[in-house]
């Protein structure tokens, strides 16, 4: 082979041209690996592959299930997972579980494997791409190549990732900048690029993070991830205007990237546009369709009082999750809330005691359970009946299970049945445990009221939880004077879990733990609670003069 | 028969073909196996190849062909293609060269990407398989691929050292297969050109150009 002219850059030492020279640096024998393939003889042949290249840890599963109940116990430097996984969920959905749910480790290498070219929409639409896609049956010298450069990657990526596994962001951070520092090949600097972002996206810290994503889009500006990234981050920073322009730019230039509509639903729904936002949703669940993109289109349906539509797409969610990784009992409820409100008492009345007998009457299901059955019970004649479901409802609330979509079933039920008394008290308390949910629920509870004839009493109890927040404040304040600092903490956090942007009560915490700092000296986890807490309340009224005084006096403490 | 069927039927046998092919190659993978073993995987490896490039051909006809656009690194693009290839294992066990000529890469300057460029990895490999397949089969000794980019196209070439196109031993202008599917995988990439012809320093030259902008 002719050397190249630009020979002797670091990008061409370990950048991938040639393959030989570098396996001797990849040593295939210290991973693991997971082969993810429902016919045994591909399975084989994967498996084989990966053996003959040194890898002596390879555990071969048929199905996501099966996958799933090995990552609960480890996790692996590579997964080969086939694309058409026989049940409902394909590779794809099965990437996309792993990710939201957070089970894979930054370090891990998701390789899809797939017959051949039909995968090609999905990959397009699909934010969450694997790391490499490989057409089977896959030549082991090719297998090999690929494999390599993927570990070559990881090992220059890897101080970063460790970082990212220990969600040491700010870590993340200064050692992808030590990374992107030295001279290699550009997918490597943009992966760097990703990996900061992403910290700096879980640091909060808004500001380097729209920086971080123009630094990506100035190498390349035809990548989905960095576009929507960038849209997010001027999302995050406020800028919902040029957030939805940029979300609208990525889908002229890639019409099926998924991730695109439903970003612009969460931005139609931050401008109160809950039509648009609901349109965009469904869009999202057209273009890639998932039971978790059906359950939010169900929810805004039902919330639009779209009710028939609902139903189509509650239904949807439970066909594709039914007997996969995906499925949710609580899917059963809303598609049986939804039948209820249609006028169909007997098919909510059959979905819970037939479809969704396979579930527990415990916890949070079984409140919500009786509580529609009490509705449904209600609308069909039987009112006794439909009082003794209520008050198992009841019976079933601890402490530790009274959620608020639970509270506001079960509210709906008592304001049904005419307890007007217990179903104003259990909206109340859904509201008040609402936290960061307080839209979505509020608009729950303000159509049960609807539904039931309350309405004019929505406002009395969505604003209960905010006089709540300020009875709390109040008795805050007064434990601090007294130097209670733990039961002072106890109330600022009831207080922020009704609302956790409230400014009274982030003010009243970032208070408590400046005097709590001051008193007991730079402990740790106080620092870095009230260091959180400036943060955002600095985001949320910037220039505040009531935080920048807050921040002399943490320079002081600090000696800053 | 139905069209139904015969679909059936076809992907059947690519499906056949695909395990026995992975057969082959865990074959190869023991000790002291005969030459006989080797010949019959490449053997596969082929029929194989020729089978997708006819499917490929055919899901071209009856639905047009949608490209799945990736940031392709050109150089390792066909030093990969060049590994796999399963004309690379030469003919009739006579010794040749056949590889990446980077003296003769062309990036124009100023590009924003040089080096990279969106392609459909897979099918542009199909369509450079068949033509190494072609060059080999007229090669005395040597074929080098290599590609030039301009800010719209990426050209890739072949080239052997045979008797060229004009010879009468020398190339037939590609098989029909092998031609027809390189004019498709040009459509799929929104244009460009396809070409084989004499070079200048001898032997036959391929070319084709896939529009990238």
């Amino acid at each position: 082979m002719q050397e190249k002219p630009s020979a002797g850059t670091m990008a061409d030492i370990i950048g991938g041209t040639k393959p030989t020279v570098q396996s001797e640096f990849i040593q295939f024998d210290k991973f693991t690996a997971l082969v993810i393939d429902d016919m045994g003889a591909m399975r084989h042949a994967l498996s084989s592959q990966l053996e003959w290249m040194g890898i002596t840890s390879v555990k071969g599963v048929s199905n996501a299930e099966e996958a799933l109940r090995q990552l609960e116990i480890r996790q692996f430097d590579l997964i080969l997972c086939d694309y058409n996984l026989n049940r409902a969920s394909s590779g794809q959905h099965f990437l996309e579980f792993l990710r939201n749910e957070n089970m894979l480790s930054a370090k891990t290498i998701f390789v899809m494997v797939t017959a051949e070219a039909e995968y090609a929409y999905v990959a397009n639409a699909a934010e969450f791409a694997p790391d490499d896609y490989i057409l089977k049956p896959c030549p082991e010298k090719k297998l090999r190549a690929r494999l390599e450069r993927l570990f070559d990657r990881r090992n220059f990526l890897m101080p970063a990732l460790t970082a990212m596994d220990a969600k040491d962001y700010a870590r993340v951070v200064s050692e992808c900048d030590k990374l992107l520092a030295l001279d290699s090949i550009d997918r490597w600097q943009m992966a760097a690029l990703r990996l900061k972002a992403e910290a700096q996206h879980a640091l909060n810290d808004v500001e380097n993070m729209l920086a971080t994503y123009q630094q990506a889009l100035a190498k390349n500006d035809n990548v989905p991830w960095v576009k929507i990234g960038f849209a997010r981050a001027q999302r995050m920073s406020g800028d919902l205007e040029a957030a939805e322009q940029s979300a609208r730019e990525i889908i002229a230039s890639h019409p099926s990237y998924v991730a695109a509509y439903e970003l612009l639903a969460d931005i139609r729904l931050e401008l109160g546009d809950e039509e648009g936002a609901h349109e965009m949703a469904t869009r999202a669940a057209e273009i890639l369709p998932t039971a978790k993109r059906f359950r939010t289109t169900a929810e805004s349906a039902f919330l639009l009082g779209k009710l028939d539509e609902a139903k189509q797409f509650s239904e949807s969610a439970i066909k594709l999750s039914n007997g996969s990784i995906t499925e949710k009992p609580d899917d059963f409820l809303a598609l049986a809330q939804i039948q209820t409100d249609l006028g169909d008492p007997l098919g909510a009345i059959h979905t819970l005691e037939k479809s969704a007998r396979k579930y527990a009457e415990k916890d949070e299901f079984g409140i919500s359970k009786n509580a529609i059955l009490a509705q449904a019970y209600f609308d069909s004649g039987d009112e006794d009946k439909a009082k003794k479901l209520l008050e198992r409802s009841q019976r079933l609330i601890t402490p530790d299970n009274n959620t608020s979509a639970a509270m506001n079933r079960l509210g709906k039920a008592a304001l049904k049945l005419g307890d007007e008394i217990l179903g104003l008290k259990l909206m109340t308390q859904a509201v008040q445990a609402s936290g960061k949910e307080r839209h979505r629920i509020a608009r729950h509870v303000s159509k049960s009221m609807h539904d039931t004839g309350r309405h004019d009493k929505v406002h009395d109890v969505i604003d209960a939880g905010q006089r709540r927040i300020l009875v709390l404040v109040d008795e805050a304040h007064k434990l601090m004077r007294d130097a209670r600092f733990e039961d002072a903490f106890s109330k600022v956090n009831e207080a922020l879990a009704i609302h956790d942007e409230n400014i009274e009560a982030l003010l009243a915490a970032a208070q408590l733990h400046l005097l709590w700092l001051k008193k007991d000296g730079m402990d740790e986890e106080i620092d870095a609670r009230a260091k959180q807490y400036l943060a955002t309340l600095d985001k949320l009224v910037p220039q505040n003069e009531k935080v920048m005084a807050f921040y002399r006096f943490y320079n002081q403490l600090s000696g800053a | 028969m139905k069209q139904a069927l015969s679909t059936l039927v076809i992907h059947d046998i690519k499906n056949s073909l695909a395990l026995l092919e992975a057969d082959l190659e865990q074959l190869n993978h023991h000790p002291n196996m005969p030459e006989e073993a080797r010949k019959a995987y490449q053997r596969c490896s082929e029929l194989k190849g020729r089978l997708v490039s006819f499917l490929t051909l055919y899901k071209h006809e009856q639905f047009g062909l949608k490209p799945n656009l990736a940031e392709v690194d050109l150089n390792e693009f066909l030093q990969d293609t060049l590994d796999v290839s399963p004309s690379a294992s030469g003919k009739h066990g006579h010794e040749f060269a056949l590889e990446v000529d980077e003296s003769r890469i062309r990036i124009a300057p100023g590009l924003k990407h040089g080096g990279t460029a969106q392609l459909d990895e897979y099918l542009t490999g199909m369509a450079i398989e068949s033509a190494l397949n072609n060059a080999v089969r007229y090669a005395a000794g040597n074929v080098r691929v290599w590609f030039e980019q301009d800010a719209e196209t990426v050209t890739f070439f072949v080239q052997d050292d045979g008797p060229g196109l004009h010879h009468p031993s020398g190339n037939a202008p590609s098989t029909g297969v092998g031609l027809a599917l390189c004019k498709v995988v040009v459509e799929a990439h929104g244009g460009g050109d396809v070409s084989l012809s004499d070079a200048q320093d001898g032997g036959a030259l391929f070319r084709l150009a896939l529009q990238t902008a």
